[in-house]
């Protein structure tokens, strides 16, 4: 066997490019299986960093209601060599708050003794100051200063118990009780409260001593060489058996002793699969190298057979070629891809610690030893089964067969076929093909090698088509992903930032009950009230130092109903959400826009209108948007929703029995005369609360809008296109006509004069906390926000390119693989032929026919696999988008023409790799050489 | 009138401490439609002189003319076309191209050179040669002595003026190699073809006009037979 290994090795050096192709593959595999492997256990860091920056690092608790219970457990764990820390919080009670202090601060102030290594165990971290290190000293949480609160101050509470109230009293708070006076200097704040501070009534506040021996407590423990869940928990139940054990269980998952986590198992699954991918994908690789290894070979584990080599032995041969080359193909692999992974986490890692929160913890590569080791286990697992099926071939060598084998072409069962028909002189040597009409004889006998052998090329063309399709894909991919981001997002909002806000609903109206007209008239007023203070707002935030205003409009659904022909084909096509009246109108819900003057003006004459039309006294007229979007049952797309112009009727306000408002909505299930239902917002004797009633038995107050002109864009303003029918009025309208079914949502847009639209939204927020204050505002706000729609298209665009990023590393990884399959197929085919290419020159083939021959077989290999692939990619890419086209109208099909282009060139690269190098291989030169090899 | 002349033919192969001289300074001239056996032991340089006559190798140093024609002042592409119109190449193990059937490896050096098959010939060939009815076979099913005439076959194929067979039965049983001694001796004998055989068998030695024994790259000895 010694000589054997010897042999081995003086093969593996006799043949140095085969040798470093196949090191080559073995250590790609490494590297992928290492980049997969790493990457995850970087990502598992990188979430063990969160989760201790957000939880800190203890690992299990033990909560008591009894301190005194406690010390024995503390002196065990300070006894335990398994336990790295302890930190105890104990309750000191709780501090009685101001009102003013209740809005930022929650009911009350809870306070906790600290003792022990609380800063790290809980990831508390003072953002100003100090821990407190003796009694009398507290840390408190980080809105203290917008009370007032500066270290080095005294801050007094009444600190007592907390009386929580009876269940069924819901209108009643939690109270203090019992409470004394107690003085604490501030010594810091901390900035982050995490969930073991905080509680419902407040965030704790940390000092030192000063706990009750009979208050409530909980131990945190940190333990070393712990391998289980299990074990966690039994040794803090061993340390402190009569308290309830928690576990930090995302930490123990991130820090890879816990199991059973749905996600966790979810994110393990994507790797297995990766890595399975990746093996597969080797395996094809590495097998065609042992294959060809053995095939060229075939002759000497016949004459080792004949010499008396056991099949073992020759088996133990390539076996341990395997064995070498992976000794030598898994550390450089291994390097690789740490390598590879440095370098894209370098690249993404910013962005994906971003997109994390953008907490200041980098994503980074995490090396974890026992990944590296099951990366090099799987990578060698990989090369023995690539190398098993050749092991076997070599050591079933047939003596004789091997000894007088003089060629290594397989001929198949089709070739002898052909074979038989090629007699005719005359018609031979005009074979079909395009490679013989362009190569001529060279291209003809280009085409028999291949038609008439097995090929061994097909493992090259299927790895090629492979690598083609995931390229093409991942291209396909990233197209629909950037057309998708850029249709959820509307296309461009009419300003990078936003401002939004709606007026809290008025609430029953106090006084005489009302009529609908009555009801009617107030809801213009209000409207009027809310158009006033919302211009005032909006010139407000107009001041900010770096605003560029865009404009604002405010918006509001309309219940109308319009006379059939008016309606659009979406109707018939179930895109608008609307019934038919008894009358044989239409009755749907309008979204009806207030646009600010100036923007309106601008509207109406880019359509040729006047604007002063629709300002006319007595006169309501709008212009209506002719598309929008509905769902036709298969497709969100653009429909045809207003076919011309005429005059709706727009319900204003519904009354039931003079007193309780209704809002108002299409009646889709059961059927009235009206079309509407009335659904009441409050009972009383006449309606129950949350019922609906058909309109026409409800007083109502209607209103005639002239749709006065019909534009197939909306206003720049109001952005897309809404659903259904969307009518645009005049702001100067709101002045005297509610057309609004319910309080309008005010919006407005700004651009930030020097590009920093985050600045442009905290300086937006600055002066909107001051405008839209109660003091400044007639009415209360059921919400305001504030967008920075820049922020979120960066957002989505860093996220789409984190996606893009990883799509295509994994897409090029295995291009890489395919090019090196196909460039060691093809060179090894033309290697191992080298002796029927000597034939054919000492016969007269001239150079010229000779390369014409070999860049036909090399062309036939990247054909054989570009085509396929490139069809398979077409259809793999038309099926994407038919799957997102069904949901989303208006996406054009399109294939992704820089993948198509980087596949050809990938397949272009690797058969002018292969050409070159088995042209100089097989060069003339080699001709006697070649011959003599008998 | 002499077709071949080897002049002062040395071929080297590796240098220094490698360095192998395969022909020493070899001279000799071969008549027009001669039978000639090249003989010697194992590497004693008879294949590398068969290749150089043949022009598939170049030498160190010295010329091979064909026909008064300086053989290795050709370019590469015209040593190809010498090849395929010169000479015809026969080898011990056949050398057929696999994927081709008896036809095409026989009209194979015809097609390189572009012209048109005599057909004729082919017929004529494959009749003689016994080939009639194999002529689909691909060389994988047919028997070493029908390969072997197939390669005849295809170094005949083009009429060469030179026929250099390289231990053409070294693979054969005796019936064969008696059949293939015949069909080169009849090919010699009724087309003048000049014909150079290398071969350890005494017996097909004695067959030829002449003998050339060759020792560790040189000519020991040029025999003559009378009949």
């Amino acid at each position: 066997m010694r000589s054997l290994s010897g042999y081995t090795v003086r093969s593996l050096r006799a043949n140095k490019v085969r040798t470093g192709v196949t090191i080559a593959g073995v250590a790609l595999a490494a590297a992928l299986l290492t980049a997969v492997f790493t990457t995850f256990s970087s990502l598992a860091h990188f979430l063990y960093q969160m989760e201790v920056h957000a939880s800190g690092t203890w690992m299990a608790s033990a909560q008591t209601q009894d301190l005194a219970r406690f010390s024995d457990g503390l002196a065990r764990a300070a006894k335990d060599p398994s336990v790295e820390h302890v930190a105890v919080l104990s309750t000191v009670g709780y501090g009685e708050l101001t009102p003013e202090q209740q809005d930022m601060l929650g009911q009350s102030q809870p306070i906790v003794s600290v003792e022990g290594d609380a800063g790290e165990l809980l990831g508390i971290r003072p953002s100003e100051g100090r821990f407190p290190e003796h009694e009398g000293e507290i840390l408190l949480f980080e809105v203290w200063p917008e009370q007032g609160a500066r270290v080095g101050d005294d801050l007094t509470f009444s600190v007592g118990t907390l009386q929580r109230p009876a269940e069924d009293d819901p209108s009643a708070e939690v109270q203090v009780v019992d409470g004394s006076a107690r003085t604490y200097e501030v010594v810091g704040f901390f900035d982050r409260a995490n969930l073991e501070l905080s509680s419902d009534v407040g965030v704790s506040a940390l000092t030192v001593g000063d706990a009750d021996e009979a208050s409530s407590a909980v131990a945190y423990l940190s333990f070393s060489g712990m391998g289980s869940a299990e074990g966690v928990e039994e040794a803090a139940e061993g340390l402190f058996p009569d308290a309830r054990v928690k576990l930090h269980s995302s930490l123990l998952r991130y820090m890879g002793i816990s199991s059973g986590a749905s996600i966790w198992a979810t994110f393990i699954g994507i790797v297995v699969v990766l890595a399975s991918v990746i093996m597969l994908s080797c395996v094809s690789l590495i097998y065609n190298a042992f294959d060809i290894s053995v095939a060229e070979r075939i002759r000497q584990f016949g004459l080792l057979s004949s010499v008396g080599a056991t099949r073992g032995q020759l088996r133990r041969v390539i076996l341990l070629e395997a064995f070498l080359v992976a000794l030598v193909g898994i550390p450089l692999g291994i390097l690789v891809g740490l390598g590879g992974c440095w370098a894209t986490f370098a690249w993404v890692g910013p962005l994906i610690s971003d997109l994390a929160g953008g907490l200041g913890i980098p994503f980074e590569v995490a090396v974890d030893g026992r990944m590296l080791g099951v990366a090099a286990a799987l990578t060698l697992v990989t090369v023995i089964i690539s190398a098993w099926i050749p092991a076997k071939r070599a050591s079933r060598t047939n003596i004789i067969d091997a000894i007088r084998a003089t060629g290594t072409s397989r001929i198949s069962k089709r070739g002898r076929a052909q074979a038989e028909r090629a007699t005719d002189p005359e018609r031979i040597w005009r074979g079909a093909g395009i490679g013989a009409r362009i190569f001529g004889v060279g291209g003809y006998l280009a085409r028999a090698s291949r038609k008439r052998t097995r090929s061994k090329g097909r493992a090259a063309s299927v790895s090629l088509a492979l690598a083609v399709v995931l390229l093409v894909t991942a291209g396909s991919l990233n197209v629909l992903l950037s057309l998708l981001t850029g249709a959820v997002m509307g296309g461009e909002p009419a300003g990078e930032v936003s401002v939004t806000a709606q007026a809290k609903e008025g609430g029953r109206p106090d006084g005489a009950p009302l009529a609908a007209q009555e009801r009617m008239q107030m809801r213009n007023g209000e409207l009027a009230e809310e158009e006033r203070a919302f211009q005032g707002a909006f010139s407000a935030l107009a001041g900010a130092p770096d605003a560029q205003p865009v404009g604002w409009y405010l918006a509001g659904s309309c219940p109308i109903t319009m006379p059939k022909q008016m309606v659009g084909s979406a109707l018939e096509e179930g895109g608008i959400y609307g019934v038919e009246t008894a009358s044989g109108e239409i009755a749907t819900m309008a979204r009806l826009s207030y646009v600010s003057d100036d923007a309106f003006d601008a509207y109406a004459e880019s359509l040729g209108l006047d604007p002063e039309r629709f300002r006319e006294p007595g006169a309501v007229r709008a212009i209506g948007v002719a598309k929008g979007y509905g769902n036709d049952g298969t497709k969100y797309r653009l429909m045809q929703v207003l076919r011309e112009v005429g005059t709706v009727s727009a319900v204003t306000a519904a009354v039931a029995g003079g007193t309780t408002p209704m809002t108002v909505n299409v009646a889709a299930e059961e059927r009235t005369e009206s079309g509407f239902v009335g659904y009441a917002v409050w009972g009383d004797d006449t309606v129950a609360m949350g019922e609906s009633y058909p309109l026409e038995e409800l007083d109502i107050a209607t209103l005639p809008l002239e749709v006065a002109a019909i534009a197939d864009e909306p206003p720049v303003l109001a952005g897309m296109h809404g659903e259904g029918v969307s009518l645009i009025v005049p702001m100067s309208l709101a002045q005297t006509t509610c057309l609004v079914e319910q309080d309008p949502v005010f919006r407005s847009y700004f651009d930030p004069v020097d590009g920093d639209h985050a600045a442009l939204a905290q300086q937006l927020n600055d002066i909107g906390h001051v405008c839209f204050s109660s003091e400044e505002m007639p009415f209360e706000l059921a919400f305001v926000s504030y967008n920075d729609h820049q922020a979120e298209m960066d957002s989505n665009q860093v996220l789409s390119m984190v996606v893009n990023v990883f799509c295509l590393l994994f897409a090029a990884i295995l291009a890489l693989i395919a090019m090196a399959n196909v460039f060691n197929t093809v060179t090894n085919s033309l290697i191992l032929r080298r002796r029927e290419f000597a034939v054919l020159k000492s016969i007269g083939m001239s150079n010229g026919q000779f390369r014409r021959m070999i860049v036909d077989e090399c062309a036939a290999f990247g054909v054989a696999g570009l085509i396929p692939g490139l069809l398979i990619s077409a259809g793999v890419s038309f099926l994407l988008w038919w799957a997102v086209s069904r949901s989303l109208d208006g996406l054009a099909f399109t294939l992704p023409w820089a993948y198509v282009g980087a596949a050809l060139l990938m397949t272009v690269v690797a058969m002018a790799l292969s050409v070159a190098y088995g042209l100089r291989r097989c060069s003339a030169d080699n001709v006697v050489e070649a011959l003599r090899d008998e | 009138m002499d077709i071949l002349t080897v002049s002062h033919l040395t071929k080297v192969y590796g240098e220094g401490a490698s360095e192998t001289r395969a022909l020493d300074d070899v001279s000799f001239s071969i008549e027009e439609g001669a039978f000639v056996a090249i003989v010697g032991s194992s590497g004693s340089g008879k294949s590398t002189l068969l290749h150089l006559m043949g022009g598939v190798d170049r030498p160190t140093s010295g010329r091979v003319l064909l026909s008064g024609h300086d053989v290795y002042s050709r370019t590469d592409d015209e040593l190809a076309v010498f090849r395929r119109r010169e000479v015809g190449l026969i080898y011990q193990f056949y050398n057929l191209v696999p994927v081709l059937s008896v036809v095409e490896n026989m009209t194979l050096p015809v097609i390189l050179d572009g012209r048109p098959i005599n057909q004729a010939r082919l017929a004529s060939l494959l009749d003689t040669l016994g080939l009639k009815g194999r002529e689909g076979h691909l060389p994988s099913q047919l028997s070493g002595g029908q390969q072997q005439r197939v390669a005849i076959g295809r170094a005949l194929m083009n009429a060469p003026s030179v026929v250099l067979a390289d231990e053409p039965t070294g693979n054969l049983d005796t019936k064969n190699s008696c059949e293939i001694m015949q069909l080169l001796r009849d090919s010699n004998r009724v087309l003048g073809q000049t014909m150079v055989v290398i071969t350890h068998d005494e017996e097909i030695a004695l067959a030829a006009d002449r003998i050339i024994a060759v020792e560790d790259g040189s000519i020991v000895r040029d025999e003559r037979i009378r009949r």
